[in-house]
């Protein structure tokens, strides 16, 4: 079970969460996307990015709720609400974003 | 023949009780670790008793579940308990007067035993979940229960037996004598059949009888929070 | 891969034609390739158990069985006193979604009955054939483990047996089986090693749950104008809440968590939350392991005494609410260090309730006209415990106080609620994404009952007290013709409703929605969708 990118292997569990979290890069984030349907347009990029900032500095992925209001904080209300949110990763921001953010699944009743 | 039915109802008598002694031993002498009873229960002991009441006497949770199962189950059952009672004038001298006075109850509570049995057979065949589930044994089961019902009613409506015969057989084995035993089909059929029920009986599934009162989500006193359970086993592991 | 593209798309797996519990044809095998993911050895050993199969595995799952049935009355007893009568046939929503005859409750027993028979019983011994049992093979080990893992544990075929034969009792016994022989299931023992590790489910350590609560205490300050607490590891508060991560984490937990909270501020208790047991769900019942299960309670012990609380109350959570009632006391008591004029521990819904027949709480129930309301109880709520003084209270109280904030109430099929509810279909360790088909499947029967009460009553909303359920139907409710948001947490409605000291009620009575508005002190605000 691994992506391909640039030429390397990246190992990445059942679910498609990468393993290794340094191994994430912008380009592999592509390659996940892809392989969830999802093609990264900027929006993408500023979820994506959220999360990544949020995970160096809590070891976690945010509450739906804290991103949604950082989101709108950057992108506006229009933006900043749930059902975008699930427009923009249709399996659900807190799931499919970390997935191609690098991030590890959000276990539990979630 | 007659020392042989003596020495099997010695035999079956053993296993009938031994076996089932060993059982009820068994599930008296295993922990339950966990409060488990299926709420809502009772919040007390006298609620669990007549909540175990309801189950032995009605078939509460069978009639919340399936009416055509429970209306069998129930017409056999209660049939069986009847003809039961009936049986005892052949261990008791004198006969109970209750046991005289429920003599013709008895022979009707045997055709409610064969339609109860024939329904619950019947379901076994038709109806498609039920067939999956069972095992030759739970065909065997009801086979040997009909077999039993059916010789029974052979000597009271067909083939007449010397019941009196009978019964001194069966009080000289209480005081162990071997009498003579009447040989007609009916009744060796009937007898060996009975001896048969009495020997698997706590071999087989007919174990619900005992388990039902050992079971703790029909048995428990829902009071957890006001009185802490705790098993031997369970407290060990607080050492 | 597949399950989770699928979850995208809007799709009505049933129309709304059909009664809830209408009993399906057998398709025999229809599930049997389902099969969760297995946890991987390192999490297996954080346990206690093997890492992976271990090669006596045979001979110690026969062993198993026999330590087992001597450990668990319930157990012994109920490997042998099944009749196959067929009574719980058609009980399971499982059974129902799937039409898997081995999702039968007596069928899924079986699966582990005919080993112990074989083993165990003279008849299994000495004719296996007529009694219907059965070798342990490795096709029988990879069978249990598909099936038992298609088990939620609701306990509603012990309803209806006339034993009260329990499914999830042999089920918990398999997974424990399973466990020791090193097969255990991802979802459930990744968790746990969480739990041992972290404090809870989630893996939400203190410094992120901190940063959580202070960013959600804006948002209730914003909203209502006023400050209201959420406090985290206050030694000496009265109460310690515990709660499940996901209150921390998903919608709508959260808006349960924030009434809450408003609860508790408006009747004037001191209280707190705890970084350490920062979990109320307790998935060591899911996996049978006593051991596992204790270990987990007795961190909720820990966090009362060096906290100094004098009370304890849960939060919204299903089978945490069973772990807490029935077995709290047995795991991690005594708890003769709390204050014993109040239920140890109690839930947030009993609370709720004193204080609502005390008179504390003010509310306008207009701000929850929106919504036309009905209740799904909770599988482990409704079966496996109590709220209250009187049996039954675990169905009154939370109606109670729906009723006392919401003017539009309905309930659904009265066969499908209570002690006869149907289970969400995510319960019992099956919330995994794997398992999305199942999960389905499982849930039709309740979407069911659901649509009838739309269509009967105009029904639009769901509310229940589960995380697990609130997942899951935020998951399975597109797939049936309802928004993700049409479930609600039960305090959510409260949160609504509730008006604290400081704050008014909108002169005209109509619930406004505002979207993170400012507030000031006399403008009323109901919580944000």
């Amino acid at each position: 079970m691994s992506y391909q990118v640039n030429g390397t292997t990246v190992e990445h569990d059942e679910e498609g969460y990468i393993t290794t979290l340094s191994d994430w890069s912008k380009d592999l984030a592509e390659v996940i996307a892809k392989q969830e349907d999802i093609n990264m347009n900027e929006e993408h990029w500023e979820v994506v990015n959220f999360l990544r900032d949020y995970y160096e500095e809590y070891q976690i992925a945010p509450a739906v709720r804290v991103l949604i209001k950082a989101v709108k904080k950057t992108m506006g209300p229009e933006k900043g609400n749930n059902k975008y949110m699930y427009e923009l990763f249709p399996y659900g921001p807190a799931k499919q974003a970390c997935k191609i953010a690098g991030l590890p699944k959000p276990t539990g009743c979630v | 023949m007659s020392t042989l039915y003596a020495l099997l109802y010695y035999f079956a008598t053993l296993v009938l009780v031994a076996g089932l002694a060993l059982k009820i031993r068994q599930y008296a002498k295993t922990p339950a670790p966990l409060k488990i009873p299926t709420t809502p229960a009772p919040t007390t002991g006298g609620g669990v008793f007549w909540r175990m009441l309801r189950e032995l006497v009605f078939f509460e949770s069978l009639f919340k579940s399936n009416k055509w199962i429970w209306l069998f189950g129930y017409l056999f059952h209660v049939g069986l308990l009847i003809v039961l009672l009936r049986h005892l004038r052949y261990f008791t001298q004198p006969v109970w007067f209750w046991v005289e006075w429920i003599q013709p109850f008895g022979v009707y509570a045997s055709f409610a035993m064969v339609i109860g049995l024939a329904g619950l057979w019947a379901r076994r065949f038709l109806v498609e979940r039920i067939r999956y589930i069972s095992s030759p044994s739970d065909h065997l089961m009801l086979a040997l229960l009909l077999g039993i019902a059916i010789s029974g009613m052979m000597m009271k409506f067909v083939d007449g037996t010397d019941i009196v015969a009978v019964k001194v057989f069966f009080l000289g084995l209480m005081r162990f004598q071997i009498n003579e035993l009447p040989t007609q089909t009916p009744l060796l059929v009937h007898l060996g059949l009975v001896a048969l029920l009495m020997i698997i009986f706590p071999i087989s599934k007919l174990l619900h009888a005992p388990g039902v009162f050992f079971s703790p989500t029909r048995n428990q006193v829902d009071n957890p929070r006001e009185k802490r359970h705790l098993a031997a086993w369970a407290a060990e592991l607080e050492r | 891969m597949a399950p989770l593209d699928d979850d995208s798309k809007k799709n009505d797996v049933r129309g709304p034609e059909g009664h809830p519990l209408e009993i399906p044809r057998l398709a025999c095998g229809a599930m049997a390739d389902l099969k969760s993911y297995p946890a991987h050895p390192a999490h297996q050993e954080a346990l206690g158990f093997p890492g992976e199969l271990i090669d006596n595995w045979k001979e110690v799952a026969i062993a198993k069985i026999g330590d087992l049935a001597s450990k668990n009355r319930a157990f012994q007893v109920y490997l042998d006193a099944c009749v196959k009568c067929g009574a719980c046939t058609d009980k399971c929503h499982y059974f129902l979604g799937t039409g898997d005859p081995k999702n039968m409750p007596v069928a899924r027993q079986d699966l582990l009955r005919s080993v112990y028979r074989r083993y165990y019983t003279f008849a299994g011994k000495n004719f296996p054939w007529l009694v219907g049992a059965r070798d342990l093979t490795r096709e029988v080990l990879d069978e249990w483990y598909n099936y038992y893992h298609q088990c939620s544990q609701c306990r509603r075929c012990s309803v209806f047996c006339p034993y009260g034969i329990d499914t999830a009792e042999i089920s918990m016994a398999a997974r424990e089986i399973l466990d020791t022989v090193g097969v255990g299931q991802k979802y459930c023992n990744e968790i746990i090693a969480k739990v041992k590790d972290i404090g809870n489910n989630l893996g939400l350590n203190p410094k992120a749950l901190r940063a959580t609560l202070e960013d959600l205490e804006e948002d209730l300050e914003d909203e209502t104008g006023i400050s209201v607490r959420l406090p985290l590891d206050e030694k000496g508060a009265d109460i310690l809440l515990i709660t499940p991560s996901a209150d921390f984490f998903a919608e709508p937990h959260i808006d349960g968590l924030l009434g809450y909270a408003k609860v508790f501020h408006a009747a004037g208790v001191s209280w707190t939350l705890s970084s350490y047991a920062s979990e109320a769900a307790n998935f060591g019942m899911f996996i049978g392991s006593y051991e596992n299960m204790r270990e987990i309670a007795l961190r909720i012990r820990k966090a009362a005494i060096e906290l100094g609380v004098k009370r304890i109350v849960f939060g919204e959570c299903g089978h945490a609410w069973r772990v807490a009632y029935s077995f709290l006391n047995t795991l991690a008591g005594p708890f003769d260090f709390l204050d014993q004029n109040y239920p140890i521990p109690q839930h947030i819904l009993e609370f709720t309730y004193n204080e609502i027949q005390k008179g504390t709480l003010k509310f306008d129930k207009s701000r929850n006209d929106e919504f036309r309301m009905t209740y799904h109880d909770s599988c482990n709520v409704a079966r496996g415990s109590r709220m209250g003084d009187m049996p039954g209270g675990q169905f009154e109280i939370p109606r109670a106080v729906l009723r006392a904030v919401c003017n539009n109430y309905f309930d659904m099929d009265r066969d499908t609620i209570m002690e006869s509810t149907v289970c969400c279909g995510g319960g019992g360790g099956l919330l995994t994404d794997e398992l999305m088909d199942l999960r389905t499947k499982g849930a039709s029967p309740r979407m069911k009952a659901l649509q009838q009460v739309t269509k009967d009553h105009g029904v639009t909303h769901m509310a229940a007290i589960c995380a697990i359920c609130k997942t899951q139907f935020s998951k399975v409710m597109p797939k049936f013709g309802y928004e993700m948001d049409s479930i609600l947490s039960v305090h959510q409605l409260v949160s609504n409703a509730i008006i604290l000291d400081g704050q008014e009620s909108n002169p005209d009575g109509q619930a406004s929605i505002k979207d993170q508005q400012e507030a000031d002190d006399n403008s009323a605000t109901a919580a944000e969708e």
